[in-house]
């Protein structure tokens, strides 16, 4: 990414948004600025940060993925049911990645098979796999795990808490995937124009498959550290997260068009999310204000060229049209 | 009366219009020449309402034209046929020369009845035989053009623009088109029309403007200028230095097809390309040169037929990456859809087909790829000011080249190179040329699909015309001249 | 590319095969039978009412959807106009505004944040999926923080007749005659599958295809406040959560129907049969006492399997075409 870049002015926009965020709480809130609670900040963005890792390879592909917060359901589903079933523990989490990446395949063998829609696709797997999860747990909680499982959601490293470190792990990884590798090159070209890419001999198809298992490995991986977290396995577990992880990516400045777009600028469009949310209610404000703020900051990010266009070009028409009067 | 006062237009990357001011006096056919890429739609598109941001003026009979959209310009009486296919495909002929302005009865049901009594007095008067009803979609090219005239001609209008609307119909169809032209300029409606086909300016306009380059060059009546000082205004040098000469060698056979098909596309289609070689194919828009090309390089899969390269027989390409592994490689003749990826950098596009010859373990060796880029950049000498300014950034010529580069470094022996030219400036064409030259002196061969008669005539060794989906004569260099091929293409007398 | 025209043209205008309405429709009619072979007292006036009501509120939500998905737009705040303008719209229920006051207001509501969404749209040149999120998230929060989360509750009886009996149904009805009437006869409809077609084509046609945008987002909002209206009147109370998720059950609804999420093919009528054999077997299967958890997988398998069979019809075509 190079200074000066649209993507690198994105993202400079997005540490401003946050360091913004961050000085006007800390001034507001005492209790902002603690240890404590940035940690709980952290912490808990871990998850919802996960699926934005995996929504923004999906995007940047030019697809699109409803299912996320489902998948991630239901790997925590599998690790937790296979557990009881009394699988040894490193069998159930296996278990749980193979579901996750299964599901991805499912959504790709129909967006690659039959040229669906992927939007229609992961919103019909969805409606399946959340059904599935809601059908099994039948409004129960499971929360049968190893308690070494469970406690490494309170380990820190470096002061840093060890779900976070996972979550800055994969983001590092998949930011080396995406930027030097040739398959990561693909994938943006696969996303930037899907024909170009065909045409230059790339196995489009491949890179879907690619792009939609990794995907669901990504999630699974999500809904694992969402069950360390919250030391259960529930059934919303990410019921609201597609909405959530996509408003945070795009604020993030990927293109829901493809080809563009960095892990760094989503995981800063989720940062922002939390940060937001903690402000709220340290302030004691309804934490609704957080969705106004959040869909105001989605349609400026997105929009602000458009909006900057359509100011300008009034303006324009404006002058020569006065040097039109004054001839 | 049109006068367009100081217009300017740029997009990024090229300035399409330069300060362009000229008159179009009213009830007159004003023609608008200039090359591909001179800027003729450009204008077009301002003057329909199409772009609005632009610098500068239009005035319609002293009106400043105040416009954001063709609607507005269609309620100011400025009708337009543009150079694109605007036909929607899945609606009817009546529902297509009706669109946006369909007439409507009671509690504003449309008037179907009279949707089709129109379109087909507008039919008749251009004399075709397909029915208002019949669906766009499964239509010719030609008769989809002759659709778009007819979305024109229904409207009541002052002013009718035309951007080259006889690009894919038989000579036939223009001489009807022409004389509906006649008829309406009678009826007092101004013309503007657009071509870089001189004969059929000389045949029916009464005055010329020619731009070259974005910019305007002359305006003149047709009676004090003759057709080589318009060929010398639209291309701005003399005739003999457009095409470097041809000096590669004819070596041994690469590419031989044989009775290839495709069901609706093209038929039983066979031709040869040796070492050294331009093979030139002429044909009309809609003629099937595209299909072929695309369906010999594995992006559409043909029927059946037989492919060798090299004497050796292939099986046929269902996929660009078999073709590309056999030496075989396609510049799209839309590099934007098919070419390019807009949103990477030169860079990333260039090492597209070869990044994972280029990686180690999965990650792309960075120095190697930067210095395969670098030596391409320079070799065709494409203008940028990083290797990793993006692509949508740089002119048609230098997007083009980027294009070619990606090519060239698959290591292919057979090129086509469908319209490698459209829409870039004079200069660029020159060094496309020159490129195809030099591949051809390296013992590469090529097959150069082109609508541009002159291009193909000057550069091609050999020239297989093409019209609905056969191959129907081929010529040598010696043999080829513009009214020969012409009439072979368009299925006129001689064969 | 001569050949195989007139074969072409002749498969094309076969009605039957015009009809894409067809197998969605054969399928309610199965469901039906099936139903009423298994379900005792399935086939009752009551039940059928019942069922009619449910269908109402989602179904009125897709009309709009539908006009949105032609043009190649989707719309994802109609479940938060649809709060928005009853928990708003309704707050001076409780002081005695009657529905001669609350109703206007209620509609004018969806129309202006509609009127918004459609400005967004166009003017900022953003894909709608974005704006209408964005405006989605914009509207539930303000819902939520100007009614601070409370219910309006009781609701005086003349707000009730509107869900009483089979009037939503008839509601429904109507609304999906008029638009059927839109979209097949009038200049508005048939442009709006012009611009899901090829909206350039359109642009350089001279349909004033922002317009007819903003028209379309206009529309949906007017149909999510109406839906509104019904909701209360069904469930006898406002709550400021109502309509969350509403919108994926009215794309599933357009998707079941026919529509292609691609613009510029679909018909309302399909909205309107998908709407309907959602609701049945969502009836159904509470009636066979299947647990309502597993309804999410039966409205996911009949989105794959519409969507797949529309794309199985293209592949082939496709093939012939090309
Ligand atoms: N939408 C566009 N975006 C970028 N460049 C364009 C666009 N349209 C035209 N151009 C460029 O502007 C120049 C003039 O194009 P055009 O007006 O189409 O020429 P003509 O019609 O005379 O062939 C060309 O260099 C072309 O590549
Ligand atoms: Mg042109």
């Amino acid at each position: 990414m190079k200074p000066g870049s649209e993507q690198f002015r994105s993202i400079l926009i997005l540490i401003l948004v946050n360091v913004g965020i961050i000085l006007v709480l800390s001034f507001l809130s005492p209790t902002f600025l603690t240890y404590e609670n940035l940690l709980s900040v952290l912490k808990r963005m871990s998850e919802l940060g996960m699926l934005a890792i995996a929504e923004t390879i999906v995007f940047i592909s030019g697809g699109f993925d409803l299912s996320i917060g489902t998948i991630m359901a239901i790997s925590g589903l599998i690790a937790g049911q296979m557990y009881i079933l009394g699988l040894p523990f490193f069998l159930c989490i296996l278990l749980a990645l193979l579901g996750g990446m299964a599901a991805g395949l499912m959504n790709a063998l129909f967006i690659v098979k039959l040229r669906l829609q992927p939007f229609i696709v992961t919103l019909a797997t969805m409606s399946i796999l959340r059904s599935i999860v809601y059908g099994v747990l039948r409004g129960k909680t499971l929360s049968h795990f190893p308690e070494s499982y469970l406690a490494s959601g309170d380990l820190t490293i470096l002061g840093l808490p060890f779900l976070f470190i996972v979550l800055v792990i994969f983001a590092l990884l998949a930011t080396l995937f995406l930027q030097r590798t040739y398959v990561g090159r693909q994938i943006y070209a696969v996303g930037g124009n899907e024909r170009s890419a065909y045409l230059s001999g790339i196995s489009v198809n491949r890179i879907k498959y690619t792009v939609y298992i990794l995907s669901g490995f990504i999630c699974a991986c999500a809904g694992l550290l969402f069950s360390i977290r919250i030391r259960a396995v529930i059934p919303d577990a990410g019921l609201n997260s597609p909405l959530e992880v996509v408003t945070a990516v795009v604020i993030g400045g990927t293109a829901i068009t493809g080809g563009k777009g960095t892990i760094a600028g989503s995981l800063l469009g989720v940062l922002a999310l939390f940060l937001l949310t903690n402000g709220f209610s340290l302030l004691n404000l309804n934490p609704f204000w957080q969705l106004v703020v959040l869909g105001l900051l989605l349609i400026y990010v997105v929009g602000r060229e458009g909006i900057s266009k359509a100011l300008v070009g009034k303006r324009l028409k404006k002058k020569t049209h006065q040097s039109a009067a004054i001839k | 009366m049109i006068r367009i006062d100081h217009v300017s237009k740029s997009f990024p990357g090229v300035v399409a219009l330069d300060d362009i001011s000229f008159q179009i006096d009213s009830e007159t056919v004003h023609g608008l020449v200039g090359e591909n890429g001179a800027g003729k739609s450009t204008l077009i598109k301002i003057i329909s309402g199409i772009y609005t941001d632009y610098e500068g003026d239009i005035f319609i009979d002293d009106q400043r034209l105040q416009i954001n959209s063709v609607h507005e310009a269609q309620k100011k009486g400025i009708a337009t046929i543009f150079q694109e296919l605007t036909v929607v495909r899945e609606l009817t002929v009546a529902e297509n020369i009706f669109l946006g302005r369909e007439p409507v009865g009671f509690a504003g049901a449309l008037d179907r009845a009279e949707m089709e009594r129109k379109s087909q007095q507008v039919l008749n008067e251009l004399n075709v035989s397909f029915s208002p009803r019949d669906k766009v979609g499964d239509l010719s090219v030609a008769n989809q053009q002759i659709v778009e005239i007819s979305k024109a001609l229904v409207l009541n209008t002052q002013i009718l623009i035309m951007d080259e609307p006889t690009s894919s119909l038989t000579e036939k169809e223009v001489q009807n088109l022409f004389s509906v032209i006649h008829t309406l300029k009678s009826k007092g409606i101004t013309i503007l029309y657009v071509s870089h086909k001189l004969e059929e300016i000389f045949k029916i306009c009464d005055a010329i403007t020619v731009l070259r380059d974005g910019k305007h060059i002359q305006t003149s009546l047709k009676s004090a200028t003759t057709p080589p000082d318009v060929i010398r205004m639209m291309v701005g040098r003399s005739l003999n230095m457009l095409f470097p000469p041809r000096t590669a060698q004819k070596g041994d056979l690469l590419l031989s097809v044989k009775d290839l098909t495709r069901v609706g596309e093209f038929k039983d289609i066979s031709f040869e390309v040796h070492a050294g070689e331009i093979v030139g194919f002429a044909g009309l828009i809609g003629s099937g040169r595209t299909e072929l090309a695309k369906a010999l390089f594995g992006a559409t899969c043909p029927d059946n037929g037989e492919i060798k390269i090299c004497n050796q027989k292939m099986k046929l390409f269902c996929h660009p990456r078999e073709a590309i592994s056999q030496g075989l490689v396609y510049l799209s003749e839309d590099r934007k859809q098919e070419g390019l990826i807009l949103l990477l950098s030169v860079r990333e596009n260039i090492t597209l087909p070869i990044v994972k010859k280029i990686s180690k373990n999965l990650f792309v060796k960075r120095k190697e790829e930067q210095n395969i880029v670098d030596s391409l950049i320079e070799k065709l000498k494409i203008k940028v000011y990083s290797r990793d300014q993006v692509v949508e950034t740089l002119s048609g010529g230098n997007q083009q080249k980027v294009v070619i580069s990606k090519l060239l470094l698959t290591n292919a022996k057979v090129f086509i190179f469908d319209e490698p030219t459209r829409g870039i400036d004079v200069g660029a064409k020159y060094e496309i040329y020159k490129i195809m030259n030099d591949l051809t002196a390296d013992g590469k061969g090529i097959v150069f699909i082109s609508s541009e008669l002159p291009e193909i005539l000057g550069i091609s060794d050999r020239i297989y015309c093409m019209r609905e989906g056969s191959i129907v004569k081929e010529y040598t260099r010696e043999e080829a001249n513009p009214e020969n091929v012409m009439s072979v293409l368009t299925g006129g007398s001689s064969i | 590319m001569n050949m195989p025209l007139e074969q072409k043209i002749q498969e094309k205008r076969s009605p039957l095969r015009n009809f894409r309405e067809l197998p969605i429709f054969l399928f309610i009619v199965g469901m039906l039978i099936v139903f009423s072979i298994v379900i005792p007292g399935f086939l009752s006036a009551r039940n059928f009412v019942n069922i009619s009501r449910q269908i109402a509120v989602v179904g009125i939500l897709s009309m709009g959807m539908t006009l949105a998905i032609l043009t190649a737009g989707i719309d994802l705040s109609v479940g938060s106009i649809l709060s928005f303008a009853i928990s708003i719209g309704g707050m001076g229920i409780p002081d005695g505004r009657t529905i001669w006051v609350v109703y206007p207001l209620v509609l004018g509501l969806g129309l202006i944040l509609g009127l918004v969404n459609g400005f967004l749209i166009t003017r900022v040149a953003v894909p709608a999926i974005i704006i209408t999120l964005g405006t989605m998230n914009i509207y539930r929060g303000i819902t939520m923080i100007v009614t601070q989360g409370r219910y309006i509750t009781p609701i005086p009886s003349q707000f009730l007749y509107i869900g009483r009996g089979l009037t939503p149904f008839l509601f429904l009805l109507g609304t999906v005659i008029l638009f059927i009437y839109i979209t097949l006869f009038t200049r508005f409809g048939r442009n709006i599958y012009a611009i899901g077609g090829s909206e350039q084509s359109a642009v350089y046609s001279g349909v004033p295809v922002q317009k007819y945008k903003i028209a379309v987002y206009a529309i949906s909002g007017v149909l999510s406040a109406f839906a509104g209206l019904i909701f209360v009147g069904r469930s006898g109370f406002i709550q400021p959560q109502a309509g969350i998720g509403y919108e994926m059950n009215a794309i599933a609804a357009v998707v079941i129907g026919g529509t292609s999420i691609a613009g510029g093919a679909g018909s309302i009528l399909g909205s309107f049969l998908g709407s309907v054999l959602m609701g049945l077997i969502l009836a159904g299967l509470t009636m066979l006492s299947v647990d309502p958890y597993w309804q999410g997988l039966v409205t996911g398998i009949l989105i794959i399997l519409a969507i797949s069979m529309d794309s199985f019809r293209q592949l082939r075509s496709d093939r012939r075409t090309l």
